[in-house]
């Protein structure tokens, strides 16, 4: 095999733009001397237990060359008894020691992962609001679970291996020296080509082997996709495609899988190479040193044994190493939502009355290209105003501006005579809420999913919430009541108690101001006609936004605001825009026609 | 089979009678893998084995003070380094091999599978039951057919080793020979504890991951609402017991490998204990004992196979066995008694009586979602009957051929039923689009029928190397970047390519706000002009614009006509479509008697401002 160039097509290349940062080196480093500091103690038990352990182990040689060296000189009175028993005691402090190692390892490893997984999500519950509605959460979700598990090998086995692989090759050198100093430099001989053929492969290593698991993971994803669309794959004859898809999608991974294995193909015979040439070159020199007087045959042969020994250490070394450096790539992606900006919100900043208003707001997504100009709305307590207009007319960033998830790029949006992006994310929401089409059912307890809306309430309260929003029919039916599993695996709620658990939290959170985006859209019309008549319970008394897909909405509001191209183009009660007679009006009767 | 000759055109019918059977059948599929592994590794062990010699030949030639056989016994080391090297090479290189190629299969099986059973699938087993053979078991099976000729190698090298041992030196290695067997054997009790604790520790793993997904998935709810604190709170416990059962299972696993310590360790006490006495009685050379305490040491790599096959066959029977499971499956059709042929004609179901003709747009409003959805999938024909039917229902019939008694594929080229939450397929637009259809609409046409302009925008701004071209963008995995509005017109503009004889829509635009609703229904009709459409809706403006209406009331056709007419004469279609409940009907009785202008015209005035 003759060299092999890496495929072309890379399956761990980023697709889409709106991404998460990814940590820096700087940062990475940063994060991983804080980690090694919170677990000095460990680390250093660690390598203590391993030290003791190693140089148990020598023991062997040692007595072995000794006893070499006297039968070779014939002496009689050998002493077999002792050496025996400094064997076995040797060899029982090296099991005692080696299991003490292998947990040690294990627990310092399952520690640091512990601290990086919980770490990791009190940063990402963390995120300001506008990060998340911007990101969303799929790249955040992949971290949690693919880099998270690509560091548990690394955190489990690489770091707790590495230390021992180090301090292992230290300790046999070390030894080497001591016993027979001549010996050391025949180690020394093996190094170049190992060096050369280690900095070769590890520079190729770490990012064929992301591309690989990338593209293994692509493999399943295509399956996984096929699973979920059965229904659509089959109606539209899909079925001979996919096939086709996952053949691809099988030939990619495997052209990494390919290239890869050239990479090992490269590295093993180095790896043993530098095995034989220091077995080698310990034995020969070695043996040319003894016949020329400068070392003893017993030096020989623990040099010999000690040289052999060292093949574990190297082979741990080279074996882990690379999981190492794959890690670091995940620990970037994990590290790199520590830089995104906390929250920037000012505790002492509070609302002072419930109005809202916007004051000539211009806000874009990206630098030069604004959603809306100069958009001015003013929205008295307890008023229901409704948002219409056409698709990718600004409604639903001006929602969301209005319930202080973005911060407009100049202009501001107020709560109470407060800018609402100068307040927290924490105070915002005791104010304002948004109810979007997410109605997310969070794995675990009925109480769970309600208890996060106000964490002190008791069950009487949560009862309450349900009956509020007409939920109380079904959950009284439920088995377990309040203790029921739901979510994704366990109970699985219709779309529609979904919602009304959506709504339920609202009516525990109780924010004076809601903004309402298409809230009920996603649903059946039947189910949704039903829910509407729960959330014109949890309506009463609120100061109500509401982004309108459907009309009936808008008629039912105070005020109608048409938005157009990132404007307020009429404005007024359902009454007077059909009086006026502009474009409400003529959607209006096509309607209703 | 070579990697790069992967993927296989065909990975052939496998044996699914049971997991076992399964492996086999995959291992016999690689059988010269299976070889080439196996002679390949068998000469990495056997040059391993003989470096001692090596080292017991140096020893004795410095002993004597002879250079000519130091010298020798160098060349001896670099020949048997040169063999280790190709031996340990070329034994990866077939080892990865095997695993890979088995792999593939398997993946390939699973591919083929369930593109076979389609929406039968699920029904049958849960959707993440088929992920995880795909994502886990795939990987073990591949494990423990691969490690099959590597442990073959090394327990054949093994008794090639003590036989040499044997012949060697007889004294010693007989001590070696019996005590190997012993060795290979120790610690195989303890495995089916170890893996067990291991099997509870990646459940509990799986289970606080599950809990961190759950939590990231929705945090933009705890973010809006609160709860934060409760749930990592949660995630916290769950997150430490994964680490203690990882330390329990790490507890087993260093015990095993203290008594992989200690047992070769006290075989090499006793082998140096007697074999001093014998150098002393000058039954053996120095050089002998230094060689077979050498191999006895080396012995301990070849020993480590029997411990990883074991643990590889508990770990992937289950493995194959789910994967059988999977493989095993059936479509339970009606089988088809008809020729493959499209027919064409009235789109007629016998059991409602909705009558859809030929050419025409035909709403259809039911007040009851789930009869909606069963008349949808019988609209398609070959639906999966229901377990409470009294008897066997009468198929639908296309121009007068009942479309369960055609082969699958032909009913549904004739009949494409978009259902309520059609799946957008990740890839580039142009991927979504490139489905199997009549060739007569434009991808551009249906685009712009579905009103997808913004849509072409929205996944422009969010691609990276897209060069402009909106066909070039990409779509996430079921569209998530796109807002449930702007997916249903994707969806909808794929059905329009796809051009079948009837097209049937379940709720086409019900994300879609209204603005945008009407242009919609307006491009709908214009681009199916001619061609047999079914809409299931209750919007007056896609109503108004179809050219029959049909209501039903459960399972039964109660009234059809146009859209005025029903809205004028019906008073239930009425309380349907214009959103009114009982109690409040007469208070709004006045909206509703509003009739405007013509629906064509206030489209276009939409238009005009747009």
């Amino acid at each position: 095999m003759i060299g092999l160039a890496p495929p072309e097509y890379d399956p761990a290349a980023p697709t889409s733009a709106t991404t998460l940062p990814v940590g820096t080196p700087t940062t990475v480093r940063t994060y991983v001397r804080s980690l090694l500091r919170r677990h000095r103690r460990p680390f250093a038990l660690l390598i203590g237990a391993n030290a003791v352990a190693v140089i148990a182990s020598i023991t062997g040689p040692y007595l072995l060359g000794g006893l070499v060296e006297d039968l070779s000189n014939g002496v009689t009175d050998l002493h077999l008894e002792r050496t025996a028993a400094v064997f076995a005691l040797a060899l029982v402090v090296q099991t005692v020691f080696t299991r003490t190692m292998r947990l040690r390892g294990a627990m310092l490893g399952e520690e640091m992962l512990a601290d990086l997984r919980e770490d990791f999500l009190v940063r990402s519950v963390g995120l300001p609001p506008g990060v998340l509605e911007r990101a969303g959460t799929g790249d955040l979700l992949s971290r949690i679970t693919t880099d998270i598990d690509r560091l548990a090998n690394a955190m489990r086995e690489a770091v707790p291996q590495l230390a021992i692989g180090v301090v292992w090759v230290g300790l046999l050198v070390g030894a080497l020296t001591v016993t027979a100093p001549p010996l050391a430099l025949a180690v020394l001989v093996a190094l170049p080509v190992l060096l050369v053929g280690c900095r070769w492969y590890f520079r190729r290593a770490p990012s064929a082997y992301r591309s690989e698991a990338a593209g293994y993971a692509a493999v399943a994803a295509v399956l996984a996709e096929t699973v979920d669309a059965g229904r659509t794959v089959e109606s539209h004859r899909l079925g001979a495609r996919r096939v086709a898809q996952s053949d691809r999608r099988v030939r990619e991974w495997t052209a990494w899988e390919r290239y890869t294995l050239f990479l090992r193909s490269v590295l093993f015979p180095v790896i043993n190479a530098t095995y034989v040439t220091i077995l080698g070159a310990v034995l020969l020199l070695g043996g040319w040193f003894v016949i020329e007087g400068w070392l003893t045959v017993g030096q020989l042969t623990t040099g010999a044994l000690l040289a052999q020994m060292m093949v574990d250490p190297i082979g741990l070394i080279l074996r882990w190493y690379d999981e190492l450096q794959v890690a670091q790539v995940s620990l970037a992606r994990l590290v790199g939502v520590r830089e995104i900006e906390p929250d920037a919100g000012d505790d002492r900043v509070g609302p002072d009355g419930r109005e809202v208003r916007a004051d000539e707001v211009r806000f874009g997504y990206r630098a030069g290209v604004d959603v809306l100009h100069e958009v001015s709305l003013d929205v008295a307590p307890g008023t229901r105003l409704a948002l219409v207009g056409p698709s990718g007319a600004g409604k639903s960033t001006l929602g969301r501006l209005l319930a202080g998830i973005y911060a407009p790029r100049s202009g501001e949006v107020t709560l109470g005579g407060a800018e609402l992006s100068r307040m927290t994310a924490e105070r915002v929401r005791g104010h304002v809420a948004l109810v979007n089409q997410e109605h997310h059912v969070f794995v675990g307890s009925l109480r769970d999913n309600l208890l996060l809306a106000r964490t002190d309430a008791d069950d009487a309260q949560l009862w309450a919430s349900l009956a509020a929003v007409d939920a109380d029919g079904w959950s009284r039916a439920l088995d377990d009541g309040l203790d029921t599993e739901v979510g994704s695996g366990r109970l699985s709620l219709t779309p529609a108690q979904a919602q009304q658990i959506a709504l339920a939290r609202l009516v525990l959170a109780d924010p004076h101001t809601l903004v309402l985006d298409e809230a009920t859209s996603l649903l059946d019309p039947r189910a949704a006609r039903h829910l509407e008549r729960s959330l014109a319970r949890v309506l009463d008394g609120r100061t109500v936004v509401a982004i309108a897909h459907r009309l009936h909405t808008a008629h039912d509001a105070d005020v109608i605001a048409v938005v157009e191209n990132g404007r307020i183009t009429e404005l007024g009660s359902h009454d007077e825009l059909v009086t006026a007679d502009g474009a409400y009006a003529a959607l209006w009767r096509s309607w209703h026609g | 089979m070579q990697i790069r000759d992967l993927p296989y055109t065909d990975p052939g019918d496998p044996d699914v009678r049971s997991g076992p059977h399964f492996l086999l059948w995959l291992g016999l599929g690689q059988l010269t893998g299976q070889l080439k592994s196996l002679s390949w590794g068998l000469m990495h062990q056997c040059a391993i084995a003989g470096l001692p010699l090596g080292v017991g030949l140096a020893v004795q030639a410095v002993v004597e003070r002879s250079g000519g056989d130091l010298a020798f016994a160098g060349v001896l080391i670099v020949a048997l380094g040169v063999l280790i090297a190709v031996g340990d090479t070329m034994l990866h290189r077939t080892a990865v091999t095997n695993w890979i190629t088995a792999a593939a299969r398997v993946q390939q099986l699973l591919a083929r599978k369930t593109a076979e059973l389609g929406s039968a699938l699920t029904r049958r087993v849960a959707a993440g039951e088929v992920v995880a053979v795909s994502t886990g078991d795939v990987e073990k099976i591949g494990w423990f057919v691969e490690a099959l000729s590597r442990f073959a190698a090394a327990a054949l090298a093994l008794v090639l080793i003590c036989v040499g041992l044997v012949l060697y030196l007889p004294s010693l290695g007989v001590l070696v020979a019996v005590a190997v067997p012993a060795l290979a054997l120790a610690v195989l009790p303890l495995l089916p504890r170890a893996t067990r604790r291991a099997d509870i520790q990646r459940e509990k793993a799986g289970h606080a991951t599950e809990l961190a997904s759950d939590t990231v998935a929705g945090l933009r709810v705890l973010r809006g609402i609160g709860g934060e604190e409760l749930f990592l709170g949660r995630y916290r416990r769950a997150s430490q017991e994964v680490r203690k059962a990882a330390v329990r299972s790490a507890r087993m696993w260093a015990l095993i490998s203290a008594i992989q310590v200690l047992l070769p360790g006290v075989l090499l006490i006793a082998l140096v204990w007697y074999g001093a006495t014998l150098v002393q009685d000058g039954r053996i050379e120095v050089g002998q004992l230094v060689t077979v305490y050498s191999a006895a040491t080396l012995m301990l790599f070849p020993l480590r196979h029997f411990e990883e096959i074991a643990m590889a066959y508990s770990f992937s029977r289950p493995s194959a066995q789910r994967a059988v499971r999977v493989l095993s499956l059936k479509r339970s059709d009606q089988a088809s008694t008809l020729e493959a042929q499209v027919p064409e004609g009235d789109l007629y179901d016998p059991m409602t009586g909705l009558l859809a003709p030929r050419g025409l747009f035909t709403a259809v409003v039911c007040g009851d979602p789930d009869a909606a959805g069963r008349l949808a999938d019988r609209l398609g024909g070959h639906a999966e009957p229901d377990e409470d039917a009294s008897g066997p229902v009468p198929s639908v019939l296309l121009g007068g051929v009942a479309l369960d008694e055609l082969p699958l594929g032909s009913a549904r080229t004739a009949v494409l039923v978009q259902d309520k939450d059609p799946v957008l397929l990740s890839g580039t637009l142009r991927e979504l689009l490139d489905v199997p259809s009549s060739g007569a609409v434009a991808a551009d046409d249906a685009l712009a029928a579905a009103q997808c302009a913004d849509v072409l925008d929205a996944l422009t701004q969010a691609s990276v190397d897209a060069d402009g071209d909106p066909m070039n963008t990409r779509i996430t995995e079921r569209g998530r970047s796109l807002s449930g509005g702007q997916r249903q017109r994707l969806a909808l503009a794929r059905s329009l390519v796809t051009d079948p004889e009837a097209l049937v829509l379940d709720e086409p635009t019900s994300a879609v706000d209204s603005h945008t609703e009407a242009r919609v229904a307006a491009g709908v009709k214009r681009l199916r002009e001619g061609r047999t459409t079914v809409a299931f809706s209750s919007s007056p403006l896609l109503l108004d614009l179809a050219d029959r209406v049909v209501l039903l009331d459960g399972d039964t056709v109660v009234a059809a006509g146009t859209h005025r007419e029903l809205l004028r004469d019906e008073p239930r279609y009425r309380a349907v479509v214009t959103r009114e409940t009982e109690d409040e009907g007469g208070a709004k009785d006045g909206i509703t008697a509003i009739d405007g202008l013509l629906p064509a015209r206030a489209v276009e005035e939409i238009e005009e401002r747009a």
